[in-house]
């Protein structure tokens, strides 16, 4: 067996797309394609997803795009043991879901302390990084909820996982990928 | 509900699970292993930094407090194959000077055993998993023993980037020994050098349980039953001897599976849980612990990572997570000794770069975000490269696993982790960023940095310390508690130090010892 049949060989077991609802009926789709369809959200108010586009998109360009809401959304709502986030390995408690209640909450509370009552997609693009580089840093007035700094790491994870922990991130820095059991293609 | 007994249950069918089952089952042992997560098949093994999470617990069962808390999930293993389905197969020894600690330096504790009763194990384990490196390369540091099954695995630029750092500071590199194929190996493929060996290796070049030790378990006739979460280990009314175990199967409903011996396979934390939560009126601080020391004596790794960008494409996507290079030359316990450090030093260079998740590219910049870090990406993305350096922290009493009041799904109390380094290994961990940026401006590169950060937590141990008596441990050299003769441990919770290598093939090679000596002894032991 060569090389390239080796590590195609096992490529019927792919299965790298996620359950979403559209209309009812369960869909196999990438998060990127689940926002582009206007898959409707789980778990995360209107509100949440606002911010949590606004600050994917402060911590890696792209994420906004790549579907990281629908990504997140979608985790959170099945059970734990199902879950792909970073948070699982990062020894946050289930449900998951808390944890981004209250980090997205977090962020918007010190946001609207710090820039006269907007949340965080309401800044302009200075103040979200002003203010992202303070939340790194804990240095945050007014941050009520997880340690800024972890909320910082998680998020940017989540962030990193949709624009280049994928075939399409690996294309997009110009590195092969070289799966043995592929992901769907582009996740 | 009570299953009909059977000679020999198994807690945990990881690494050391595997490998008592394998033994006993071969010597015609009727074996079970009940494996808290699912039975993971090799298809299951998607190559993908977040699919690959799936592999790990979903939330720790431990509370995690201290200094320095432990690092639980991303360490454990969740089903077969156990945290080796996931690990990176770099395939060290401990050496000589690891074994007498307490004696030679006042610090930390003695093992009951030296080097030289491991040694043949070590050389077993490579024969029977397969083992690819220059075993004679590395006499440089280590007494001679057999060649490995294999010679070492191909070399790429981002690992050969590195010896021209040792060599400019007089320190050496030899291939590293790592438990992958560098050529087909007993009907399993040699390696492609994809890069995805730790989210699970689906094609059998990587020697995860399933394709080695747990595969010869279960042809031997082991039984495995997944989502079986064992809480309690039962003992007779005079406390004398295991019964069995209690546990909760995949309906959640409670379970007794009655045998003759019980190995608890759990890893380091879980089993110190097991075993306090079974206290009985006979073992009222828990099983086998009139010592105290059931769950005493934890102890991690930790890593100082150097990165490197170099001008080249040094093709950092190709090979394996586990080294291309390592090096013991820092391995004296006193290397860093000006610099208030104490404790051995492993070195390793050139794992395969993945992009995500966090031991990825993104991550060595932790403080890069938005434009800065996307600009990060394109320019490390074939330029990348790492030295990492391992190091241990000596044992302390006060890093343990004790029993928290809140309890999990089934009633069993929740574990508590503690766990802090003292000074002299944060002095450790300080010292070898030095000396990697040392190296590292020595290969030419073009941009160098610690990657420096919070001070992680790597691999576990201890928690059910050997020793040579009941009042100074939990376990003999060969896991069979003092106190329970048919209760024995396995894994690195035997280890009473670390050393700073990767345990796993150390795991392997004391399950090895302890299973034969369980099987020659059955007669003795068996309840």
């Amino acid at each position: 067996m060569d090389e390239i049949e080796r590590r195609a060989f096992m490529k019927g077991a792919a299965i790298g797309a996620l359950a979403f609802s559209v209309g009812g009926a369960e869909v196999m789709l990438t998060p990127r394609q689940a926002r582009a369809q206007g898959v409707v959200l789980r778990t995360l108010t209107a509100d949440q997803a606002a911010t949590l586009d606004a600050m994917g998109e402060t911590l890696v360009p792209g994420a906004t795009e790549a579907g990281i809401t629908h990504f997140v959304d979608q985790q959170i709502s099945i059970p734990p043991e199902q879950a792909l986030l970073e948070a699982r390995i990062m020894n946050v408690k289930p449900p998951f879901a808390n944890f981004y209640r209250a980090a997205l909450g977090a962020i918007d509370g010190a946001s609207s302390a710090r820039y006269g009552g907007r949340n965080f997609a309401q800044l302009a693009g200075n103040e979200q990084h002003e203010f992202v580089d303070l939340m790194r840093q804990n240095k945050l007035d007014g941050w009520k909820g997880p340690a800024a700094g972890f909320v910082y790491f998680l998020l940017r994870s989540d962030a990193v996982d949709v624009v280049y922990g994928t075939m399409d991130g690996y294309a997009h820095l110009g590195v092969p990928y070289q799966p043995h059991i592929a992901p769907t293609r582009s996740w | 509900m009570a299953n009909d007994k059977v000679d020999v249950v198994i807690v945990g069918a990881g690494a050391s699970g595997s490998v008592f089952a394998a033994v006993l089952a071969k010597a015609g042992k009727k074996a079970v292993l009940l494996e808290a997560g699912p039975d993971w098949q090799l298809d299951d093994l998607i190559s993908s930094d977040i699919w690959g999470r799936r592999i790990k617990p979903a939330g720790p069962p431990f509370l995690l407090e201290g200094k320095n808390p432990y690092g639980y999930v991303y360490q454990a293993g969740w089903g077969t194959g156990g945290a080796a389905l996931h690990y990176f197969a770099n395939f060290p020894r401990l050496l000589p000077n690891d074994f007498k600690v307490k004696s030679t330096y006042g610090k930390g504790l003695d093992w009951p055993i030296d080097y030289a009763d491991i040694a043949p194990y070590w050389d077993k384990v490579a024969d029977d998993v397969g083992v690819s490196g220059d075993a004679k390369a590395e006499e440089i540091w280590r007494p001679p023993g057999k060649p490995y099954p294999m010679p070492p695995m191909r070399t790429f630029p981002g690992g050969d980037a590195w010896k021209k750092g040792f060599e400019a500071l007089g320190m050496r590199l030899t291939p590293a020994a790592v438990g992958i194929n560098s050529t087909t190996f007993k009907g399993r493929p040699a390696c492609i050098y994809d890069g995805w060996c730790h989210v699970g290796c689906p094609i059998g070049a990587l020697s995860n349980p399933l394709v080695t030790y747990l595969a010869e378990a279960r042809q031997a006739a082991a039984e495995v039953r997944p989502y079986a979460t064992v809480t309690r280990v039962l003992t007779s009314a005079d406390g004398a001897k295991a019964t069995g175990v209690e546990y909760y199967d995949a309906n959640k409903q409670k379970q007794v599976q009655e045998a003759s011996v019980v190995v608890l396979a759990a890893w380091s934390a879980q089993n110190p849980r097991i075993m306090l939560s079974s206290a009985t009126d006979k073992h009222p601080d828990g099983l086998a612990n009139s010592s105290g020391l059931v769950g005493k004596y934890l102890t991690a790794h930790f890593a100082s990572g150097t990165s490197a960008l170099f001008d080249e494409d040094l093709q950092p996507y190709m090979g394996t997570i586990a080294a291309q290079y390592f090096s013991y030359d820092l391995y004296d316990k006193d290397a860093h000794k000006g610099k208030g450090a104490f404790g051995s030093t492993f070195m390793v260079a050139g794992a395969a770069a993945r992009y995500s998740a966090l031991g990825g590219v993104a991550n060595a910049r932790l403080d890069l975000f938005g434009a800065e870090l996307a600009a990060f990406m394109k320019r490390a993305a074939r330029s990348y490269t790492r030295l990492n350096a391992f190091a241990e922290e000596m044992p302390a009493i006060d890093n343990r696993i004790e029993l928290a009041s809140d309890k999990d799904e089934f009633g069993m109390p929740l574990g508590k982790i503690t766990h802090s380094f003292n000074d002299e290994a944060v002095a450790l961990f300080n010292a070898n960023f030095d000396k990697g940026v040392e190296i590292a401006k020595a290969t030419g590169a073009k941009e160098v940095w610690p990657n420096k950060g919070p001070m992680p937590t790597i691999h576990l141990m201890g928690g059910t310390i050997m020793g040579k008596t009941a009042g100074d441990s939990v376990t003999d050299s060969f896991g069979q508690t003092h106190e329970i003769g048919n209760l024995w441990i396995a894994g690195p919770g035997i280890f009473p130090t670390s050393g700073a290598p990767n345990p796993t093939y150390t795991i392997l090679a004391l399950s090895l010892r302890g299973a034969e000596q369980l099987a020659k002894n059955w007669g003795s032991v068996a309840g």
